[in-house]
């Protein structure tokens, strides 16, 4: 039997695999039918200060080989989230991360003050990518400069390990990584949707309410793959995998490229009940491949020595 | 927090067979490898075949009956890939299933006569809902006289199995839009007709499930008639279970879920009073 756990920026993981943020809610909701001891940790969906209902329907729609959403972050606001959520989690039986969004450092600043003090939760997952705010602009992600300001805010305000949250819709995503590492981060999320788009030519009406969206999925796993390794290739923090992650063996390449764990998203909306099985898929892969420990994956392309 | 119902599972389902239906649907039935307890009628399951050709997310489809072996029907209209590769399904072989999930329709009291309004395949959750409430086993037990049924599509082949419902003892009135069988005409004349020839007392319950365009007529004859209406709705959704937020739906400042801006079709649903949501 393989040892599974990992350390992730002196977070101890049972296993590498976490859910991604915005794919499985808070994660605690999902507890009858998925066995939250099972995973490495949950990422909630993505808190922000003040409530926000979110974009106009529709807001998703399947395509060829993946997933468009255009969701704008819905959630009822920090307050709501420690009221609420933040007590059901503790009996989640897992390690919880909570993703932190905003429109300004501000923004990011006042949630990240605002959770400093609950020790339930383990690290901050600053979401510096989301497509669906602000027409796409992506302020934060595509400036090494404006990451590293966020990420030195946040890293003032909280002792929580912080980790950067990176947008795949950039030329030099290693750039970015080091802006956030430099910032204060203790890990790199890499990465967050692609964007896109889906138009019915017959009726002429786009797939989403805002015509432009994040893109998930299959289909975009090889681009993650290559974003998590140039990530991992640039920084000395632990990067965490996520894009596209379906399976076993998808997890598996995340970890050859250098990453340190992963985030399984659209794959839930697949079989909401496949991240509970996932790290006993990947127990069993690396068995049947004689390795004993998943640390001894992480890094082992040969072009990433 | 909207979370799934305790009782759902992800799991996989046998298939036990596959029956053409009406012009362009099909009954198929499957027994999940752990079977769900009795089912309200208006919940549902997300289903997938595993069949490449199939979309990655599963599609929601009501339970159109329940059956004491354990087994359940799906009346399901076949529309694309995924319907597609499910009615080309073979007994024997597997299913994605991930249920039961939703609401179903309330306990409703024997105050007032009910009147369900189907569009095409929109009718899958009244069949059980004209079985339970017959029963009495949601709610209060209904005569079959105080059950109606007006079932509408635009041809006889998009009434599905018509004759089952017609066996189950109420009143069904079949319309369509070219008259190949029953009213000539969509169900929303009809249902006006039955009022100005006064087979339907005033104050009635409207169940409504089908097009969007019709659920809504059907809830504004209510709001006009001020009856309690309730839709069954057919939302495209991206996970079924409350972890996307994809299936939004806009809800009334003054009705029950007034309290945030947006309801979910999937776990708040997709049984919905009229005075909770825009339509």
């Amino acid at each position: 039997m393989a040892s599974m756990e990992v350390d992730l920026a002196g977070i101890s993981l049972r296993n590498p695999i976490l859910s991604a943020s915005g794919t499985f809610g808070h994660g605690v909701e999902m507890q009858h039918m998925v066995a939250l001891d099972e995973l490495g940790g949950l990422v909630s969906k993505t808190v922000t200060c003040q409530p926000r209902p979110g974009n106009p329907a529709p807001r998703i729609a399947e395509t060829k080989a993946g997933f468009l959403n255009s969701i704008g972050l819905e959630n009822r606001g920090i307050e709501s989230y420690i009221e609420s959520v933040l007590p059901e989690v503790e009996s989640a039986g897992t390690v919880i991360i909570t993703n932190i969004g905003g429109e300004s450092v501000a923004d990011y600043v006042a949630a990240a003050e605002a959770l400093a003090g609950f020790d339930v939760i383990s690290a901050l997952e600053v979401n510096l990518s989301c497509p669906n705010v602000g027409g796409g602009r992506l302020p934060f992600s595509t400036d090494p400069k404006r990451a590293e300001e966020v990420m030195r805010a946040v890293s003032e305000v909280t002792d929580k390990p912080l980790w950067a949250k990176l947008s795949p819709n950039v030329t030099r995503i290693e750039e970015i990584a080091c802006g956030a590492e430099a910032g204060g981060a203790s890990a790199i999320t890499a990465v967050n949707t692609l964007l896109g788009l889906g138009v019915d030519w017959r009726t002429g009406k786009p797939a989403l309410a805002t015509v432009v969206g994040g893109y998930s999925g299959i289909g975009m796993g090889p681009v993650a793959l290559r974003c998590a390794w140039q990530c991992a290739q640039a920084v000395d923090i632990p990067v965490v995998g996520c894009g596209g992650i379906a399976d076993a063996e998808d997890v598996l390449a995340f970890l050859a490229v250098g990453c340190h764990a992963v985030q399984v998203g659209t794959a839930s909306f697949s079989d909401p009940g496949m991240l509970g099985r996932l790290a006993a898929e990947v127990e069993q892969l690396l068995d049947e491949a004689g390795v004993k420990d998943v640390q001894d994956v992480v890094g082992c392309m040969e072009a990433s020595k | 927090m909207p979370a799934p119902p305790i009782d759902a599972r992800s799991q996989n389902a046998h298939v036990l067979g596959v029956e053409p239906c009406g012009e362009d649907g099909v009954l198929l039935r499957i027994k999940p490898l752990e079977p769900a307890g009795p089912l309200r009628a208006g919940r549902f399951f997300m289903l997938r075949s595993p069949d490449d050709t199939a979309p990655a997310i599963p599609r929601p489809f009501s339970v159109y009956r329940q059956h004491d072996d354990g087994s359940i029907e799906f009346l399901i209209k076949v529309m694309g890939p995924g319907t597609r590769a499910l009615a080309r399904s073979s007994p024997g072989t597997e299913l994605v299933c991930v249920g039961p999930l939703g609401n179903g329709f309330p306990e409703f009291g024997a105050d007032v006569p009910q009147v369900m309004v189907a569009g095409g395949i929109g009718s899958a959750p009244f069949y059980m809902a004209i079985q339970q409430a017959l029963a009495g086993s949601h709610g209060a037990k209904v005569a079959p006289e105080d059950l109606t049924l007006i079932y509408g599509g635009r041809k006889a082949g998009f009434l599905y199995d018509l004759e089952a419902f017609m066996d189950l003892g109420v009143r069904v009135l079949a319309a369509t839009d070219d008259g190949s069988v029953g009213f000539h005409g969509n169900v929303l004349d009809c249902l006006r007709k039955q009022w100005e020839v006064e087979n339907l007392p005033e104050t009635v319950r409207l169940l409504t499930c089908g097009p969007e365009p019709m659920m809504e007529a059907v809830a504004h004859e209510a709001a006009v008639k001020n009856l309690e209406c309730w839709v069954s709705l057919e939302s495209y959704m991206g996970c079924g279970v409350g972890i996307c937020n994809g299936c939004s739906l806009v809800t009334r400042p003054d009705g029950p879920l007034g309290e945030w801006p947006v309801a979910k079709a999937c776990v708040d649903g997709p049984v919905f009073c009229t005075s909770a949501i825009e339509l």
